[in-house]
């Protein structure tokens, strides 16, 4: 314990993101952390790894499988490609499959998060606890994650997780951040620093999701200068309509740079003329 | 014989001889009264209701596929029933048509949908994208266009006519950039300072700067994006409908509804694509939201006499537009911001220059001042807004979440408004739109075998295995699994080859035609059966349902009763109230006239015993209380079966208004005009009758009781 909290006291006085990254994905593995209580400052610089790993350094794009159970209905099955432009906060997801689906798409440009249909040609504002493609994932399963940021951390405790041991921490929003839930409980990998198990919950404290992210696949960013992570899958369970639930695949991640203009109404308006 | 006319004869004698026989008679007269006005009332209701169910969607009877789990609730809007399709009502059709009562089959369906309307300036920014995009609309060259404003439905116009269009809106924008502008300076003079974000205030400067408008049409696109990501988020005043429709062939409708009329725009043509809205919501939710509430102040004081000053409903009325004038300010162009100012200033006699004080000014109505702004609103300011956000001609998105759970939407286009004639003002009967079949089922989301292989295709493209809940954490987390940590090699996505190698090609299907047999085959959720002969209305849904049993068509057949969940179930709630009511009314009667009669025999008791003395049998004295009580409830029953009857008649000719919007339906219309049931005044009479007879027994009994030395008793 003391020999994290001075390697974290010296890593504090070296302000910038990639000292940062650096710690995250070359220590934070391998600590063996102790069983006690984290301090606050231990439990923001946990949310701020795991924001780190999340946030792309350059361009990212995804191809992504969307599987939806639904209690007494048929399945529905989609394909997307996700592009993302952390630095400005930008997210494209652009539906490819089933044919129907095809040209179908969401836009986040700042605090606008837009839909667009294509069988209709209109965008239509929507909010950040929009439904993607009628599934239980949110705009923030597909997007960069600023934990840190939106939120103040509280430790719960040490817990264990089928084979893994992990930290329980309940997040709740700060003042002034709009974000779709405003409590979060996460159970955070105490061996990798990855978070294997997230709930979601309304203002009341109603739970309203349950989500796991048992693989986190990673792959090294030249623009990052590190390894960009992203969870491979996704398991959401809908904690109102039990029964309901969501597989989020991200088959493959490409971090080729994205043309310069396509985060645009107007480029994915013309995936579908 | 001899006997009976003496009976007769007494009884006559001692109606008024005592206040007891008169307590009695009045208790039987008022609930004579009771039974011949409630009963002739729920009966006429039952009619006419029936009428306005039957003639506006129902038809006489319905069918509908008999797996569903619920039964069709036409007017339920709030809840659709769970129905499952019936495949193909092509194959319906003809079966049921081939029943020699039957004059029509109309397919139905009841949905909700959600139309989204972005916030003012979202709208505005949307005409503006379209007029500047490359592929909107086709650009005429002068000698082939025609004189007058650009024909927005072909999509024509000249490169003049599409210039100053993109002017107008240009400055339009512009004036509500100024809008906002000064309501984030008055936000921030509010106390409020620091709660406007400061990059709003940059962006709003931009927006607004002349070297934004000039750089605009080099770039309009970028320009928009800017707009439309920095500025108009600002501006909270969003809204969504809800609209409930009906799913038909349009004409089969409109020729078997004769009720239907249309009030604006026209009918959607033969085979295609279309929606009527129904007036009530055209009124209610389309149009501007200050002019429906002048409106609604305008009819409440001309039409039910009301006043402001006594109704407080109104004085909300008037708070809410006094309130709330800026959809209207970001509604004017600067030209029509300075006109209405100039139109205010005149009509309130006023040097004020703030559009926003003079339009409160304005709104701040009283009952003198009514009728003369809200004229000076529909002459002067009105031709300067856009009264209604969709026109006849317009087409309209809306969008559905389908049993599937996904949101479907499709384009339809507005041909007109309608209304169901004598039921104009009924919210019941306005409360369903009429959306063409064939839209109504891409609405619908029906789930096509192409669809579930689709989806299992991709399935197992993916290979995935589904994880239950229960056993979630135990899988993902237990068993061999050591670590969360897997690497992936870098690889290129193809986007081309994602998207299946070609753009998606879209189809506007707004122009598309169907003949009769495309849009008979297909899915439907129900039809209504219109009858030449409604009076066999029974025995024709019983051959009904032998023909769907025998052709195994898998249907369920039910009345309109049946078929229109709480409304039709009204009827038979008034009436089962009516009964509790009689009922309670009988016990109470039999209870009063009994002990009453039981008080007048034991006054008589002298009387009775003389007679006895004087050889008066025991069986004659029953029956002289017997008789008296029947004559008693005789000649009172008659009194208020009359004074009832009067009553309905009188309320056959001169009417009963509908109290509020929900009434219009139970009445069929405005007035409600009852008519003189002749079940309820015989059976009426009849229960009096018997009633009073049962009430008599017990003291008649008593009255035998009494003998000659208990008489000369209760005279000493």
């Amino acid at each position: 314990m003391k020999r994290f909290e001075r390697f974290f006291s010296r890593a504090s006085r070296l302000r910038g993101e990639i000292f940062l990254l650096a710690v995250v994905s070359v220590f934070l593995p391998g600590m063996m952390w102790a069983a006690d209580a984290l301090t606050q400052a231990q439990m923001v610089d946990i949310l701020k790894g795991i924001d780190l790993r999340i946030r792309s350094g350059g361009d990212y794009k995804a191809l992504v499988y969307l599987e939806q159970h639904q209690k007494d209905k048929p399945d529905i099955a989609q394909e997307a490609l996700v592009y993302r432009r952390d630095i400005d906060q930008k997210l494209m997801i652009l539906f490819t499959q089933p044919k129907t689906d095809a040209g179908k798409g969401y836009l986040r440009v700042d605090r606008n998060l837009w839909y667009y249909d294509p069988t209709v040609g209109k965008w239509e504002r929507r909010t950040d606890r929009e439904r993607i493609g009628g599934t239980d994932s949110d705009r923030e399963d597909f997007d960069q994650s600023d934990l840190a940021g939106e939120y103040d951390p509280q430790f719960v405790g040490e817990e264990k997780l089928g084979n893994f041991t992990v930290w329980h921490l309940k997040l709740t929003v700060k003042n002034g951040v709009d974000v779709a839930y405003p409590l979060v409980e996460f159970w955070v990998d105490e061996a990798t620093g990855n978070y294997l198990k997230r709930q979601d919950f309304a203002l009341s404290g109603r739970l309203m999701r349950t989500s796991y992210d048992p693989k986190w696949d990673k792959l090294y960013s030249d623009s990052k200068k590190g390894y960009q992570w992203f969870p491979h899958e996704i398991h959401i369970y809908d904690e109102i309509d039990k029964g309901n639930s969501t597989l989020v695949i991200i088959q493959s991640v490409d971090l080729s740079a994205l043309p310069e203009n396509m985060f645009t109404k107007a480029w994915l308006e013309t995936k579908s003329r | 014989m001899g006997w009976a006319l003496l009976l007769l004869r007494i009884s006559l004698r001692n109606i008024f001889s005592s206040f007891l026989n008169v307590i009695v008679g009045l208790i039987i007269l008022a609930a004579t009264f009771f039974f011949v006005v409630g009963g002739s009332l729920v009966n006429s209701m039952d009619k006419t209701m029936s009428k306005s169910i039957i003639d506006s969607v129902a038809g006489h009877a319905q069918v509908y596929e008999s797996s569903s789990k619920d039964k069709p609730a036409l007017f339920d809007s709030w809840q659709i029933p769970d129905l499952d399709p019936i495949p193909d009502f092509s194959k319906i059709k003809g079966p049921l048509l081939s029943d020699p009562n039957v004059s029509a089959v109309v397919p139905e369906g009841v949905n909700t949908a959600i139309v989204v309307y972005g916030n003012t300036i979202d709208q505005i920014l949307e005409k503006l994208r379209k007029a500047e995009s490359p592929g909107a609309g086709s650009i005429m060259e002068p000698a082939q266009s025609n004189p007058g404003p650009p024909h927005e439905a072909s999509g024509q116009m000249t490169r003049q006519q599409r210039k100053e269009m993109i002017d107008s809106l240009k400055a339009h924008v512009r004036q509500m950039i100024f809008v906002i502008q000064n309501d984030m300076e008055k936000h921030n003079k509010i106390g409020a300072a620091g709660s406007v974000d400061p990059q709003s205030i940059k962006d709003l400067q931009h927006a607004a700067s002349p070297a934004f408008w000039a750089g605009f049409d080099a770039d309009p696109l970028n320009h928009l994006e800017f707009l439309e990501n920095k500025i108009a988020y600002l501006v909270p005043d969003s809204d969504q409908i809800f609209l409930s429709y009906v799913g038909t062939d349009l004409d089969a409708f409109a020729k078997s509804f004769d009720r239907l009329q249309i009030v604006d725009g026209g009918m959607v043509p033969p085979g295609h694509r279309g929606m009527l809205l129904s007036k009530y919501v055209y009124e209610n939710m389309f149009k501007l939201k200050s002019a429906h509430r002048l409106d609604q102040i305008h009819e409440a004081i001309t039409e039910k006499r009301q006043t402001i000053a006594k109704n407080p409903d109104l004085q909300d009325l008037v708070r809410q537009n006094r309130e709330q004038t800026h959809e209207i300010v970001l509604q004017l162009d600067p030209l029509s911001s300075q006109k209405a100012v100039s139109i205010l200033q005149g009509a309130l006699h006023s040097k004020e220059t703030d559009l926003p004080k003079l339009l409160s000014s304005f709104f701040d109505t009283n009952d003198s001042n009514f009728e003369a702004r809200y004229k000076i609103f529909y002459d002067q300011l009105a031709p300067m807004l856009e009264l209604y956000r969709l026109k006849p001609g317009d087409t309209l998105t809306i969008k559905t979440y389908t049993k599937s759970g996904y949101v479907e939407a499709v384009n339809v286009k507005i041909y007109g408004t309608f209304q169901f004639r004598g039921l104009e003002k009924s919210s019941m009967a306005g409360s369903l739109s009429l959306m063409d079949l064939m839209s109504f089922r891409d609405l619908y989301g029906y789930v096509t075998p192409e669809k579930i292989a689709e989806t299992k295709s991709l399935e197992k493209a993916a290979g995935v295995k589904f994880v239950p809940r229960d056993q979630a954490e135990a899988d993902l987390f237990g068993g061999s699994t050591k670590t969360d940590v897997v690497q992936s090699q870098p690889k290129a996505i193809n986007d081309e080859a994602a998207m299946g190698g070609a753009k998606v090609k879209r189809v506007d299907l707004t122009r598309q035609a169907y003949t009769q047999d495309e849009i008979d085959k297909g899915i439907v959720m129900g039809a209504a059966v219109i009858l030449k002969d409604p009076s066999k209305l029974k025995q024709t849904m019983k051959n009904l349902q032998a023909i769907s049993d025998k052709d195994n068509l898998g249907l369920k057949v039910i009345d309109w009763q049946q078929s229109t969940g709480f409304v039709g179930q009204f009827v038979n709630l008034t009436k089962l109230i009516l009964f509790l009511a009689s009922f309670i009314i009988f016990v109470v009667m039999l209870v009063i006239i009994n002990n009453a009669v039981v008080m007048a025999t034991l006054q008589r008791v002298r009387e009775i015993g003389t007679m006895r003395a004087i050889g008066a049998r025991r069986l004659f004295v029953l029956f002289m209380v017997v008789v008296e009580t029947m004559a008693l409830g005789l000649v009172f029953g008659t009194i208020g079966s009359a004074l009832g009857s009067a009553l309905v008649v009188l309320l056959e000719h001169v009417g009963m208004a509908a109290p509020n919007d929900w009434f219009y339906f139970f009445f069929s219309g405005p007035k409600f005009f009852p008519w003189l049931n002749a079940g309820s005044l015989i059976g009426a009479f009849i229960v009096v009758v018997i009633v009073t007879c049962i009430s008599a027994l017990y003291p008649a009994w008593m009255a035998t009781r009494v003998s000659p030395i208990q008489a000369i008793a209760a005279e000493d």
